[in-house]
């Protein structure tokens, strides 16, 4: 059926243009399909299809769908079509009235009224039918039977045409045996082709087109002739084709009775329009020759059937798997016929950009599957430039300016290997956040990093040679981009000085070449000098502290970073570069950890962590958060930004880092200060932390690698650095954290280390003010500090003015000179400070009252208490012999009220 | 603290007023019913009472209720029960109201009150309501609060003290109880609910003259000073030592805090004021300026022979700022005035008792 109908496919330009109304709409889905392949590259550039093609159109794909539902039974689906169909049907009425009823219309019509009587009469199917079917099964019969009045002459043609032909009435089968006609219709068709191609002598393309319609319009006319002289072969041929041929011819004389003019192209034009729908079933035959038989396939061929192919990229409708396969049969005709390198790169460009296209939105990421095909042509089309170094490719070549054929010039073929690669990296990691990072998938997919890694060195080296800084540049940050974060353990063993255990496995450490921190070292130096983008420098810089701090390397890393300036103006570059500076600093922070930088860590980790939003921060997970603050749109970006779950930092490990540090600043702090009224914070956090641990009802053990923390604070509040030890480092925590180092063991001396120092500072401010003296000896065997690291640690309290005391050196004591007030003191300090801030209020009331100048306090009056204030501070710090100067004035004060 | 047992707690939005008015009626025709008994209440209007005479009864009562329910700055109020003599205020019983829990919100305290004291009245005991007492930690009692329940108290019966019991310093060894009245001029500017700078500036009240303390006689039975001779000989020096107890930092450091705390205070009220005064000179400013005009306008118009610019109301145009209510600075300044002397009280008994060791010692 679909072949005959496929007639018009010809005529229906003529059609177009003679219709009145000439929408110069995009070409549609099935336009496409059937041009794609039709060799005739005018028809494809611009179809025009009048109003007509358009309505009918419309009302095919609703009969489609009818009779789909009629064959799954769905009533109210069904129901539901119709209602549309006749919508659609009435809007096309002035198209119908100068057409006539179409005679798809009418059929589907009286299909769906048999339909329809054969389900009603089948009780039981109706007993079974969920309410909702039936409900709609008895409206839409009421509903047809209405409506078909209006179509009675029509159907009646109908039906006598498919009792003559005596086949059973159409049922929900119908549309099967629709296909089975068409297949039968086809092959009738194509027992005719070769006749009429043997007929026509010429070859070529246009030849073969104008072969192809004779075909059609033969076609055509012999069903007529086919139907006039009736009977005879109608039994012999396939029995549905023959009724709907009757049917049509019929349909066709009642129109001719309706109206006299125009006969001829209305017949092409309807079935035309008809037609355009059903070819898409004749495709996929069609499919497998790509050229017509015997065309010589040369460059120019081959270059005119990818641009035809590619005329539908991106269209809607276009069925983008098909055409990769298309693609993928073009390039292997091109090789085979050994059109040269040039044609074969550039139907490499195509599939692999049509690979990237078949997601149709960005935000979705690739299937595996997918995106492996992609890497194999990357990998193909890299083997293709290695071989031959006659090809120059770029973005920036004409179209026309191409030389894809062999000759003595090199060839030049546009496209961007770069870019293909980067967007290759991009869908890599787009899989990698799309994967559950505990599957077994994600592992699976974290394999094929090594590929994408050797495809990028591959790159560098081509481009190395033949590219430009700027591509260099962006191909080397997509290497360190693969580098920055992996630690390097061969390096790290080597620089231990241990070898290798078996020869096997040094020969693989000589094979492996350089080291990682030389490669990112003298990648990023080159994008240092030659960048001009400020973006990939400050990303190359970045890449290189993170790896520096990776490796303890912090002297490095630290200089690096002050000397990039980026703290100052990182605030304006992108969110994934800032993302970058977040890791990058956390990085730095931990290293400063593992090397005893108590202080630096802190400082660097303090911003991340005081958020409170960290993982939000190193792009590592998104936060709850409540729908008001984003919107889903925001949360999609946001979630394309993660950084996939293989380059994740620790967020556990950063937390107790800062604690530790936290604890190691705060509590010799806080001891220190204990009186202090305007004491600050060093770490909300870790303050927090601990108010936390005090609201405990009851203190169990600890668990969390917070509760030991707070524990080991508590511990070391008291001095006992035995105790806090134990807390920080144990079974428990050495699981969760410590051993997450790669130099476990030299951190956790460090950190003992650091708790007996900072355990013995705390102690001497605590305690210091119920020791007359106390002997070093002791204390260093207290805190298990050699004597030097005692007699240092006090001695720079001393010096600091932290402790009241002297050393005194024959007995090796530290002689406590008790100046420090004790509590009841300081707090009478306080009081004496808020009293005078009391009184100084209290006299701008009084100004206030008084005007500035005048009243009983004279300016000199005023002068003299600043001065007595004065006096008064200095005589607390000499020994707060001058407080009571100020009750005096007091008096004073009161008694003017 | 909470105060939740007063119906007359003038933080009225607690109370519905027809309760108030149905205690206080309750409380009238007790008085009335009792009056019978008692010594006319005519008395001088400056203080209807000169002198409280308290039961021992009264005494250990308030204290047990202390050790048993308060903690720490928990507070416990409970009503006192007795009658008045001429100017002397006899107190001679007391019941103490259940702690507050979250669970009884329905309490009805006024109901509670009253089953108390006609159970109390069936056993013969006075019944007149005379006042209330209330725990306190360090001394920390002159708050909004406790002058509300006072003023309703004194309002509804005129000769009702407040009973302030510090068990704190009971324990350091010498008992603590002080009884207070509002001072009638307190009374008035309470009764006008006039707490504006002018309103207490034109009482001439100040932090001293907020309360009156009146003095304590702690009246026992013969029989039970009989026995309190025969205990005082029998007990050992030892039992005493309290009295001595030389450290004196702790409490000092506490009352520091509180003294603090309350300067806090009274700076903010301060800076309050500072920013009222200093918007009202403001306006006034501009007040001055806009009626200078006015009159240059006015002046203008004459000579040219123009009718007067009609008057409008300044006060609309201006309106005065809103004055701080003037009491809570005044409750602070009594506060921190009552802090003050109690540590000054305080040191003055250390300081005593040090050189009191010191001397000892040297005979040591």
């Amino acid at each position: 059926m679909s072949r005959f109908f496929a007639t018009g496919s010809d005529s229906e330009s003529e059609e177009s243009s003679s219709a009145d109304e000439i929408t110069p709409k995009a070409p549609g889905t099935t336009l496409k399909q059937s041009l794609l392949l039709s060799d005739d590259e005018e028809d494809t550039k611009r179809v025009v299809r009048s109003a007509k093609d358009k309505r009918f159109e419309e009302l095919t794909n609703l009969i489609k769908t009818i009779r789909n539902a009629m064959k799954i039974r769905d009533m109210a689906k069904c129901l539901e079509e119709f209602e549309q169909l006749c919508r659609a049907f009435l809007k096309s009425k002035n198209i119908v009235d100068k057409e006539g009823v179409p005679s798809f219309y009418i059929r589907l019509l009286a299909d769906l009224e048999d339909y329809l009587n054969q389900l009603w009469e089948d009780k039981d199917g109706k007993k079974k039918m969920n309410k909702n079917n039936a409900k709609a099964l008895s409206t839409l019969r009421q509903k047809i039977r209405k409506y078909n009045r209006d179509f009675e002459t029509e159907i009646a043609a109908y039906k006598e045409v498919s009792r003559k032909s005596f086949l059973p009435p159409l049922t929900c089968s119908s549309s099967e045996s629709e296909g089975e006609a068409g297949g039968v219709s086809a092959k009738s068709f194509l027992k005719k082709k070769p006749d009429e191609a043997s007929k026509s002598s010429s070859s070529g393309e246009d030849d073969d087109d104008d072969d192809d319609d004779e075909g059609w319009s033969g076609e055509s006319k012999e069903s007529d002739s086919e139907s006039s002289d009736g009977e005879a072969k109608r039994q012999s041929m396939a029995e549905s084709f023959l009724k709907y041929v009757l049917f049509l011819i019929l349909t066709f004389k009642t129109w001719e009775s309706r109206k006299h003019i125009e006969e001829e192209e209305e017949d092409g034009g309807e079935e035309g329009g008809e037609g355009w729908e059903k070819v898409k079933y004749g495709v996929p035959l069609e499919k497998p020759k790509m050229f017509a038989k015997g065309t010589e396939i040369n460059t120019t061929v081959v270059v005119k059937k990818l641009n035809e192919i590619l005329q539908a990229r991106g269209k809607k409708g276009t069925d983008r798997a098909a055409q990769i396969e298309l693609l993928h049969a073009l390039a292997a005709i091109a090789a085979e016929h050994n059109l040269g390198q040039g044609i074969l790169v550039k139907i490499k460009f195509n599939i692999i950009a049509s690979l990237y296209d078949y997601n149709p939105n960005l935000a979705a990421f690739m299937k595996a599957d997918m995106w492996k095909k992609c890497l194999e042509c990357i990998d193909e089309l890299l083997d293709i430039l290695f071989e031959n170094n006659n090809i120059f490719i770029g973005e920036n070549i004409a179209e026309d300016s191409e030389n894809l054929a062999v000759s003595d010039q090199p060839f030049r073929v546009r496209g961007c290997v770069l870019t293909l690669v980067e967007r290759m990296d991009e869908e890599f990691t787009k899989i990698m956040q799309n994967t559950d990072p505990h599957s077994q998938e994600y592992v699976d997919n974290l394999k094929d990093e090594g590929r994408v890694c050797g495809i990028v060195d591959r790159l560098l080296t081509y481009l190395e040679n033949k590219g430009s800084t700027e591509e260099i540049c962006r191909v080397y940050l997509r290497r360190i981009m693969h580098t920055y974060y992996k630690f390097d353990y061969k390096a790290h063993r080597r620089s231990l000085g241990l070898q290798g255990e078996t020869k096997s496995e040094q020969d693989q450490e000589e094979s492996e070449g350089e080291d990682s921190a030389l490669i990112m070292d003298r990648l990023c130096k080159f994008i240092y000098a030659k960048d001009r983008t400020d973006r990939i420098r400050t990303c190359a810089i970045l890449c290189h502290i993170y790896h520096h701090a990776l490796h303890s390397r912090w002297y490095q890393a630290r200089d690096l970073m002050l000397m990039s300036h980026l703290q100052d103006n990182i605030h304006h570059s992108d969110p994934p570069v800032q993302i970058l500076y977040n890791r990058t600093m956390v990085q730095l922070g931990i290293c400063a950890f593992r090397q005893g930088m108590i202080k630096d860590a802190h400082n660097a980790l303090l911003d991340i962590q005081s958020s409170g939003r960290a993982k939000e921060l190193l792009g590592q997970g998104l936060l709850m958060r409540n729908m008001q603050e984003r919107n889903a749109e925001q949360e999609k970006i946001e979630k394309r930004r993660q950084v996939p779950f293989h380059m994740h930092i620790n967020l556990e490990l950063l937390e107790c880092v800062y604690l530790v540090s936290a604890m190691l600043l705060e509590i010799p702090y806080m001891a220190a200060h204990e009186f202090d009224a305007r004491r600050r914070m060093i770490s909300k956090q870790f303050h927090h932390q601990l108010r936390v641990g005090e609201r405990q009802p009851l203190l169990g053990p600890p668990e969390s690698m917070r509760e030991h923390v707070v524990a080991a604070s508590k511990a070391m509040k008291m001095g006992d650095w035995r105790t806090c030890h134990s807390f920080i480092i144990n079974e428990k925590m050495n699981s969760k954290v410590w051993d997450l180092f790669p130099e476990t063991q030299r951190v956790r001396e460090m950190l003992v280390r650091k708790i007996q120092e900072e355990s013995l500072r705390t102690y001497l401010f605590t305690y210091s003010s119920v020791y007359d003296s106390i002997s070093m000896e002791i204390l260093s065997e207290m805190f298990q500090l050699e004597m030097p690291t005692v007699h240092s640690i006090i001695s720079k309290m001393i010096i600091n003015e932290e402790l009241m005391a002297s050393l005194d050196q024959p007995t090796q004591t530290v002689v406590m000179h008790r100046t420090e007030p004790t509590s009841l003191q300081n707090m009478a300090l306080q009081l004496a400070e808020k009293l005078g801030s009391l009184v100084e209020n209290n006299e701008r009331v009084f100004d206030l009252k008084q005007g500035v100048y005048g009243g009983y306090f004279n300016r000199d009056q005023k002068g003299g208490y600043q001065q007595k204030q004065g006096g008064y501070q200095g005589g607390y710090q000499g020994g707060y012999q001058g407080g009571y100067q100020r009750g005096g004035y007091r008096n004073q004060n009161q008694s003017n009220y | 603290m909470c105060y939740r047992f007063l119906p007359e707690r003038s933080v009225s939005a607690c109370f519905p007023p027809f309760r108030r008015e149905r205690l206080m009626a309750s409380r009238k025709e007790l008085s009335s019913v009792s009056s019978s008994g008692m010594a006319s209440t005519g008395g001088t209007l400056d203080s209807p009472v000169k002198q409280v005479q308290i039961e021992g009864l009264v005494v250990m009562k308030i204290i047990k209720h202390y050790q048993e329910e308060g903690q720490g700055s928990e507070v416990v109020q409970g009503v006192l029960l007795g009658l008045v003599v001429d100017d002397r205020l006899e107190i001679t019983n007391c019941f103490p109201f259940p702690q507050h829990t979250e669970d009884d919100a329905d309490f009805d305290e006024v109901q509670y009150q009253m089953e108390m004291m006609r159970s109390l009245r069936h056993v013969n005991i006075d019944h007149l309501h005379v006042g209330w007492y209330q725990s306190t930690f360090y001394g920390s009692f002159v708050s909004r609060a406790l002058l509300d329940s006072q003023f309703s108290y004194q309002h509804a019966i005129e000769e009702s003290v407040v009973l302030i019991y510090d068990p704190i310093k009971t324990a350091q060894g010498s008992l603590s109880l002080k009884a207070y009245r509002l001072t009638p001029k307190l009374m008035e500017i309470c009764k006008e609910k006039d707490f504006t700078p002018e309103g207490l500036k034109k009482a001439s009240i100040g932090f001293e003259n907020m309360f009156e303390e009146v003095p304590i006689v702690i009246k026992n039975s013969h029989l039970i000073n009989v026995l309190m001779w025969e205990l005082e000989d029998k007990s050992t020096v030892a039992d005493k030592h309290e009295l001595l107890n030389l450290s004196s930092s702790n409490h000092l450091e506490k009352s520091l805090q509180l003294l603090m705390d309350r300067v806090d205070d009274m700076s903010q009220e301060i800076v309050k004021y500072n920013t009222y005064s200093r918007n009202l000179s403001k306006q006034q400013q501009q007040k001055h300026q806009y009626l200078q005009r006015r009159q240059q306008e006015n002046a203008q118009r004459q000579s040219r022979g123009e009718a007067p610019l009609p008057e409008e109301d300044i006060s609309k145009l201006f309106k005065p700022p809103q004055p701080p209510p003037r009491m809570d600075s005044l409750l602070i300044a009594g506060q921190i005035n009552n802090y003050c002397q109690n540590v000054k009280e305080f040191t003055s008994q250390n300081l005593g008792k040090l050189f009191m060791a010191e001397a000892l010692q040297g005979q040591n």
